[in-house]
């Protein structure tokens, strides 16, 4: 019997740690409960979910974003960079083109699949990046490794591929048919507006290729609300929700405490 | 806890964890994670690490190849031929470099490939020009000594006029280059200039040939050596008829006809003084070409032809030939024709580059040795020397099942196992040869061993039934592992002392004295007609 016990305390630990796994992960893109290769658990940014009042000393992450803006948020956006303050997207989708036109930028995403000589990996949309320009966020750095970035077009180039980079628009790897050897920008900026045509490059598996440049960004502050770094699953949602809703939090530690007191009311009594 | 409600739990929570965990147990991911991506990243972890080629090189190469032009043609126009000689070696060795560069890093198909095939034809021209301006300069001073001797004069003559023909035709052709070439050095970024400077001083010294023929004067005398190239154009596999007459010639006498200032063929004069060779188009690089003929000391003038590119056609077939090798076979064509003898690289992964060779059919045949999995072969001919466009075979995909398991493990393996079965049996057969199982001799070993001292006074009853037991135990020889229950199967003799035996050691009963003087009696062998 006392066999049996030690077999059901290790088989319930183990059901506990992976139900625990699933409840509090997920494999969505970017997500920050992602631990997995391409989520953004291990990047520091501090998650924000409010555009109201941002410190204009600080920086702001849009990384990846799926939601549309609002004309207030994008208005609070507006006044947050002509404060002194700093917004960089990172996006390959060209879901940002419209916050772009709304803040005024010239510069938009052109989403397409670049490709290039310029790498020492297999796969050819893992390729360096050379800085062109004069920028804190690449302070100390020379080249970035990019992954299947979209190229930026607009403002003054940050971020330059070789001329050894093509559209690959067929996605064979190779360069054929009509695709040609070009320079792409894949980084640019209009004062404090900055556009990375890559936001792969803070998910976890590229956080070591980039160091320096990962270095620079911990202080940012990451948009929880419009970027993918925000996308949970229903239990995660909900999680989140009684972590930030006090008396929800109060009754789920009351759920949990209660069967235990009263067990052990129970045993008292006996 | 009620057993039940516990074996319900436990029996939720194995179901849980068999779910979670079964789900992701199949997951190659677990075990071989390779080349895991999705539409926006790879991860780079699990991306083999490996270039495709030294692609840092590919534009400094064709900045340098660019400046060995101007270098070159300078030295040529100089006239410092040893300079220009290790020029040339140097612009060569570099066209090499670039040449198996362009190939590893697969961009024949591009502008870079483009620049590639003018470069070859660059080199050519003025690894030619170096030749032919050497030997004008020769003949600039033959031609002042034979001054007054007119018949050889008026050859010196000839093959002036024929070299200065070469130049000029060379350097049209050198210059038509020029737009192409200098529009891909500018999409690279590189310094065409050192290029153009080239072409400037290539025209300058077929400009020089020029004056030469007018400040000596003999620019209407026709050379009496003919000759026509017919069709003026061709591609490869055609040909080309190469003729011409001599007026003075004798019967028979030879005339030595040059392509692109080597020899092609040494042809004799037929009876009306004509010859004829043809020129049949084969590993050559396209556009314009020059045919001459020397008939001892008379040139004849020069004849221009060009070949045209062709189209190619590579096929690949993959067949096993045994458990780690593939045999890669296929035909290179070029308008139905064979293209022999030409270099063809069978691409193995996007990586490695296997070299291979059509035979006079056309047909190349390659054995390659691949570790076990899935591969893709891509068979490629770049042109490389050939009036021939590139061409490359569609991807074909192989699995290698690789060499089967070593023997050696199986063979260790059934030898252990064999060896612990004879072990095992070896010691039954020991056990089988003991007295104890054979309880027909029984008696006769019994007598034959000596009866065993015992000293039970003063043992308590149990105790005393137990030393009676070890001593009978003994006397018969069964192992001391047995349990009261075997020795009675093994020696059904003395059934009824073991059985009692095991019902005072595990019953708990206690034996009489009587039972006890018993069992002492039969322990030390005192009951030999109880067996």
């Amino acid at each position: 019997m006392q066999r049996e016990a030690w077999a059901v305390l290790l088989i319930l630990l183990l059901a506990g740690a992976a139900a625990y796994a699933h409840v509090t992960t997920t494999t969505e893109e970017y997500s920050r409960y992602n631990t997995g290769w391409n989520g953004t658990s291990g990047f520091a940014g501090e998650e924000i979910r409010d555009l109201r009042g941002l410190d204009p000393g600080a920086a702001l992450l849009i990384l990846a974003p799926d939601r549309p803006f609002t004309a207030e948020e994008a208005g609070y956006l507006r006044a947050f960079l002509d404060g002194g303050g700093r917004v960089i997207i990172a996006d390959e989708e060209g879901a940002a083109n419209g916050l772009l036109a709304d803040l005024g930028s010239t510069m938009r995403v052109r989403p397409g699949n670049l490709a290039s000589l310029d790498r020492n990996h297999a796969d050819p949309g893992l390729f360096l990046a050379r800085v062109v320009g004069n920028d804190t966020l690449f302070a100390g750095v020379e080249t970035v490794r990019v992954n299947r970035p979209a190229a930026v077009e607009g403002g003054e180039p940050l971020l330059e591929t070789s001329i050894l980079t093509w559209e690959d628009a067929d996605g064979d790897g190779r360069i054929t048919g009509s695709e040609t050897f070009g320079k792409a920008v894949v980084g640019a900026r209009e004062g404090n507006l900055t556009v990375l045509g890559d936001p792969s490059l803070f998910i976890n598996a590229m956080l070591a290729e980039n160091l320096e440049f990962i270095q620079n960004t911990r202080a940012v502050l990451l948009d929880g609300t419009h970027s993918r770094t925000g996308t949970a699953n229903l239990i995660l949602n909900a999680r989140l929700w009684i972590q930030e809703t006090p008396p929800a939090a109060a009754a789920a530690a009351a759920l949990a405490v209660l069967p235990v007191a009263w067990h052990f009311g129970r045993k008292r009594d006996d | 806890m009620n057993p039940r409600v516990s074996h319900a739990i436990l029996m939720a929570a194995a179901v849980l964890v068999l779910v979670l965990l079964g789900a992701r147990a199949a997951d190659p991911v677990l075990y071989t994670a390779e080349n895991i991506s999705t539409a926006a990243h790879a991860d780079p972890a699990t991306v083999q690490k490996r270039s495709p080629g030294n692609a840092a090189a590919l534009v400094p190469l064709m900045d340098d190849l660019l400046g060995e032009t101007g270098t070159l043609a300078l030295t040529i126009k100089l006239k410092d031929y040893e300079s220009a000689e290790r020029d040339l070696a140097r612009y060569s060795e570099l066209s090499r470099q670039f040449d198996r560069l362009v190939v590893t890093l697969d961009v024949s198909g591009t502008d870079v490939g483009e620049f590639q095939q003018n470069n070859r034809q660059n080199q050519e021209a003025l690894a030619t020009l170096l030749n032919d301006t050497r030997r004008f300069e020769d003949l600039q001073s033959l031609e002042i000594e034979v001054r007054g001797d007119d018949e050889q004069h008026m050859a010196v003559v000839y093959e002036g006029e024929a070299l200065r023909q070469k130049m000029r035709e060379g350097f049209s052709a050198y210059a038509k280059r020029e737009t192409a070439t200098t529009r891909i050095a500018e999409h690279y970024e590189i310094n065409a200039t050192p290029y153009q400077e080239s072409v400037e001083d290539f025209a300058e010294i077929a400009d020089a040939a020029d004056d030469w023929r007018e400040e000596i004067g003999t620019g209407t005398k026709k050379s009496p050596l003919r000759i026509a190239v017919t069709p003026a154009e061709g591609r490869y596999g055609d040909t080309l008829l190469i003729a011409g007459t001599h007026a003075s010639g004798r019967p028979g006498a030879p005339v030595e006809i040059y392509v692109d200032s080597r020899i092609a063929e040494t042809v004799a004069l037929d009876d009306g003084g004509s010859y004829r060779h043809p020129y049949r188009i084969g590993r050559v690089l396209a556009g314009p070409h020059l045919a001459y003929a020397t008939a001892g000391p008379i040139y004849s003038e020069v004849a221009a032809f060009a070949i045209l590119s062709g189209n190619t056609s590579i096929t690949l077939a993959l067949a096993e030939v045994n458990e780690t090798t593939i045999a890669c076979t296929g035909n290179l064509t070029t308008d139905d024709r064979p293209v022999t003898l030409a270099p063809v690289l069978l691409r193995v992964d996007d990586g490695t580059l296997v070299a291979a060779e059509t035979d006079k059919n056309g047909t190349y045949e390659k054995e390659i040795a691949l570790p076990a999995g899935e591969h893709t072969i891509r068979a490629e001919f770049h042109g490389a020397g050939y009036p021939l466009n590139a061409s490359e075979s569609p991807a074909e995909t192989v699995t290698v099942r690789g060499e089967g398991l070593s023997p050696l493990p199986f063979a260790a393996a059934l030898a252990a196992l064999f060896g612990t079965g004879w072990y095992l049996r070896r010691r039954r057969n020991r056990r089988e040869e003991s007295p104890v199982v054979e309880p027909a001799r029984e008696t006769a070993e019994e007598a034959a061993v000596p009866p065993p001292q015992v000293e039970i006074a003063g043992l308590p009853p149990r105790e005393a039934a137990t030393v009676l037991f070890r001593t009978l135990r003994a006397r018969l020889g069964i192992a001391e592992t047995k349990t009261p229950r075997d020795c009675a199967r093994i020696a059904p003799g003395h059934a009824g002392f073991f059985e009692r035996y095991e019902l005072i050691r595990y019953a708990g009963e206690t034996p009489s004295e009587e039972e006890l003087r018993a069992m002492e009696k039969e322990a030390l062998g005192g009951d030999a007609d109880a067996a």
